[in-house]
C-alpha cells in the first residue's frame, strides 16, 4: 500500500515535469528515425577498396580490376594524390596500388575488421585474374558474405539499432538520471523530511524502480511502434521474453545508479563517478571491439560484466527470435549485479 | 506517564572545525512547550537533529517518550512530529497531496482536511508547492509535522523569515498543539517568541546550556528587573562621560543607550537631571521590564542578535 502510493506519487511528479517527460520519450524515437533514415538503403554494409589509378593500366591491371568487381567488392578508383590524401585522413580501410611488376595492398590498422576481410577478397580476385590471364580454369573459391548477426530477418540497419537504443536508454536512465536525481534531492534537503518519517528506505527505492520500469516499458512500446510503422521492424522473439529482459536490465542498471548516488555528495561529483563507471562498462562490454588480445585476467573480468550479456540476450530475442533459455548464465550475471548493487544501495543510501 | 517526554544526558557532537554540542543535559516534561533559545551557531539545530535521529551524536544518552534510537527507532519516528529548519518539498506537489502522502507513512494519522483547516491552507490546498508564499510553506511544514498525531513535536526555528502577521498565526498553531496535550520542543533566536510560547527554556551558547527555567524565573534571576532606554535620532553618542557622571553603567546600542536598574523610579530624576546638565540630545525615554535578551546579555556579555 505504501509502495503503491509511493509509485503513484513518482508518476504524478514525473508527469508534471512535461519537458523532461517529452524528451525521455521523444529522444530515442528521434535517434531511431534519424539513424534509420540515414542508413536506410542497407543490404548490409559492403566491403570497399580504394584502387589507386595506375598511370598506364596493363592487361593484368584490367583483369584484376574486373575480378575485383566480379567478387562484389565496392571499388573506388582514385588518382594517386587523391587516394593518398584519403588514406592520410584515415577514411580508407584498404588501398590497392600497382607497384612495379607487383601490387601493394595497404590495410588500415584502425579498421582491421573491414580491411582484413577486404584483403581476403583481393587475394581471391588476384587468383581469379591470374587464371583468366593464363587461360586456365578459374580457381574454386569460397564465397564471402558480409552479414550482421542482427540482420538475419531484416536487412534494415534500423532493426539492428532498435534493441541497442532500448538497451542504451535503460543504462543511461539507471546510471545518469536516477542517480543524479537522487543526489540532487539529497543535496537540496528533499530527503531529510522523509528521513524523520517511518518510511522504510527500501520502499522509497523500490517505488522509484517501479516507476522507472514503467517509464522504460512505455518508452520501449513507443520505439517498437515507431520502428514497425516507419521501418517495418518486427520483434522476432516473444514479447514476454523482451519484457523480462528489459525488466531485469532496468532493475540492474537502476540499482547501479542508486548505489553510485550513495558515494557522491554533490551533483557534480555524481557526474564524475557515473562516468567513471559508465565508460569501462561500455568499453569493456565487447560492444565496440573484441578483447581477444587483452590479458587473460581482463578477459575474465569482462566476461562477468553485466552490459554485454544483457545486450546479447536482448538482440538474440529481438533480432533473431531466440528464447531466454540459451542465455541463462548471461542473465544470471545481470541479475547478480543487480542484486549486489541494490544491496549496496540500501546500505549506502543516506537521506541527508 | 510520569516519564518525561524527553531526557538528554551529556550529549556531545563535534564537527571537524567546531564542537557543536558540548555536554547538553535537558529534560522536557510531557505537555509543556520547551524552547531552546540562542544565537545562530549556538548548537540548537544540531541538538534537535540528534534528537530527531538525523545526526548521530558522538556521545550522550537520549530517551524519547521512554524509547531509545538504538532499540526503537521506528517507533520513535512514528510517534514524533518534525518540522525542519527548511522543509524542501517537491515543487510540483500540492499541500493536499503532501499531507496525504506523508500521512500514508504512519500507522496513525490525522485527516488531511483537519490539518488544512488547522493551518488555514484550505484555499491553497490544490496549488503547487512553488506557488505558496514563505508563510504558507512554513504552515504546511507545521501541518506535516502533525500528520501522524504525534505526542512530541519538534519545531526548528518555525518563524524565521516570516512577517509579523504570519508569525502570530504560527504561534496560534503552536498554542493549539499545547492545548491538544502535545509536548512541543522548539528552537528560536527570537526572545519575544520564546517568552510568548514557552513554558520553559534552555538558553544555549557555544554548544552549552547556560541557563534553564521558565521565562519569568530567568528574568527574575536578574538583579536588574528594569531597563531605562534613551533613544536618539540617529546613532547614539559615546556614553562613557555620561556613565561616569551618572555613576551607573550605560550600554550603547545603535540608536539608544540602555541603563539597567533595579529601581527605575529612583534612577529617573537623577538621569534626566544629568542628561540636562550634559546636554545629551536624546529624543525619548522608555522604561521597560528586563527581557530574555537582557538575560542572555547578562550571561554571555553578548547580544542575541550579534
Amino acid at each position: 500500500m505504501m509502495l503503491w502510493r509511493q509509485f503513484v506519487m513518482e508518476w504524478r511528479l514525473y508527469s508534471r515535469d512535461r519537458v523532461a517527460m517529452f524528451w525521455t520519450f521523444a529522444f530515442p524515437v528521434i535517434l531511431l528515425m534519424g539513424f534509420g533514415t540515414i542508413f536506410r538503403d542497407g543490404g548490409g554494409p559492403k566491403l570497399s577498396l580504394v584502387r589507386v589509378q595506375a598511370p598506364v593500366p596493363s592487361a593484368r591491371d584490367t583483369a584484376l580490376d574486373q575480378a575485383l568487381t566480379d567478387l562484389q567488392l565496392k571499388v573506388q578508383t582514385l588518382p594517386k594524390a587523391e587516394a593518398e590524401a584519403r588514406w592520410a585522413r584515415g577514411e580508407t580501410a584498404a588501398q590497392l596500388e600497382t607497384e612495379g611488376t607487383g601490387y601493394r595492398l595497404r590495410l588500415n590498422s584502425y579498421l582491421m575488421a573491414q580491411a582484413g576481410a577486404t584483403a581476403g577478397l583481393v587475394n581471391q580476385a588476384w587468383l581469379v585474374a591470374q587464371a583468366r590471364l593464363n587461360g586456365e580454369p578459374e580457381p574454386q573459391r569460397i564465397p564471402i558474405q558480409v552479414e550482421s548477426p542482427g540482420h538475419k530477418h531484416s536487412t534494415n540497419y534500423a532493426s539492428f539499432l532498435l534493441p541497442g537504443l532500448l538497451g542504451l536508454n535503460l543504462v543511461s536512465m539507471g546510471l545518469f538520471s536516477v542517480g543524479m536525481v537522487n543526489v540532487s534531492y539529497r543535496e537540496k534537503g528533499k530527503f531529510r523530511r522523509l528521513a524523520v518519517t517511518p518510511l522504510p528506505k527500501w520502499i522509497f527505492l523500490l517505488g522509484q524502480v517501479l516507476h522507472r520500469l514503467t517509464v522504460t516499458v512505455i518508452q520501449a512500446g513507443i520505439l517498437l511502434l515507431v520502428g514497425r510503422l516507419a521501418f517495418g521492424i518486427q520483434n522476432q522473439g516473444s514479447f514476454l521474453d523482451l519484457l523480462l529482459i528489459m525488466t531485469l536490465g532496468t532493475g540492474c542498471f537502476m540499482a547501479f545508479g542508486f548505489a553510485l548516488s550513495g558515494f557522491a555528495e554533490t551533483s557534480e561529483g555524481y557526474a564524475a563517478i557515473s562516468n567513471l563507471v559508465f565508460f569501462p562498462l561500455m568499453m569493456l562490454s565487447g560492444v565496440y571491439f573484441t578483447l581477444d588480445s587483452a590479458p587473460a585476467w581482463l578477459q575474465h573480468a569482462v566476461a562477468v560484466m553485466p552490459l554485454a550479456p544483457f545486450l546479447r540476450a536482448l538482440r538474440a530475442v529481438f533480432n533473431d527470435g531466440g528464447t531466454l533459455a540459451g542465455h541463462g548464465v548471461g542473465l544470471a550475471i545481470v541479475a547478480a549485479w543487480g542484486c549486489a548493487a541494490f544491496a549496496l544501495a540500501v546500505r549506502r543510501f543516506r537521506w541527508a | 506517564m510520569s516519564d518525561p517526554a524527553l531526557r538528554i544526558r551529556g550529549l556531545r557532537k563535534a564537527f571537524p572545525k567546531v564542537v557543536a554540542v558540548d555536554g547538553v543535559d535537558l529534560e522536557v516534561a510531557r505537555g509543556e512547550v520547551f524552547g531552546l533559545l540562542g544565537p545562530n551557531g549556538a548548537g540548537k539545530t544540531t541538538t534537535l537533529e540528534i534528537i530527531e535521529g538525523l545526526t548521530e551524536a558522538d556521545g550522550g544518552d537520549i530517551e524519547i517518550l521512554g524509547l531509545t534510537w538504538a532499540k526503537q527507532g521506528q517507533e520513535i519516528r512514528a510517534r514524533i512530529g518534525v518540522q525542519l529548519q527548511s522543509t524542501s518539498l517537491f515543487n510540483k506537489i500540492t499541500p493536499r497531496e503532501s499531507l496525504d502522502l506523508y500521512g500514508s507513512y504512519y500507522p496513525k494519522r490525522r485527516s488531511t482536511e483537519d490539518l488544512l483547516d488547522l493551518v488555514q491552507l484550505q484555499e491553497k490546498a490544490d496549488a503547487y508547492h512553488i506557488t505558496l508564499s514563505g508563510g504558507q510553506q512554513q504552515r504546511l511544514a507545521l501541518a506535516l509535522a502533525l500528520v501522524n498525531d504525534p505526542e512530541l513535536v519538534f519545531l526548528d526555528e518555525p518563524t524565521t523569515g516570516l512577517d509579523p502577521q504570519a508569525r502570530r498565526s504560527l504561534w496560534d498553531v503552536v498554542r493549539r498543539m499545547k492545548s491538544e496535550g502535545r509536548t512541543v520542543m522548539l528552537t528560536t533566536h527570537y526572545m519575544d517568541e520564546a517568552e510568548a510560547l514557552c513554558d520553559r527554556l534552555a538558553i544555549m551558547d557555544h554548544g552549552k546550556v547556560i541557563a534553564t527555567g521558565t521565562p519569568a524565573s530567568l528574568i527574575a534571576e536578574l538583579a536588574i528587573p528594569s531597563v531605562v532606554e534613551l533613544t536618539f535620532d540617529g546613532a547614539a553618542p559615546d556614553p562613557a562621560a555620561f556613565s561616569a557622571r551618572l555613576d551607573q553603567p550605560v550600554e550603547c546600542r545603535a540608536d539608544l543607550w540602555e541603563i539597567p536598574t533595579p529601581d527605575p523610579k529612583a534612577l529617573l530624576p537623577r538621569l534626566l537631571e544629568a542628561a540636562e546638565a550634559a546636554a545629551v540630545p536624546f529624543q525619548q525615554v522608555h522604561i521597560r521590564r528586563a527581557t530574555l535578551e537582557d538575560v542572555f546579555l547578562h550571561r554571555t556579555g553578548r547580544s542575541l542578535r550579534e
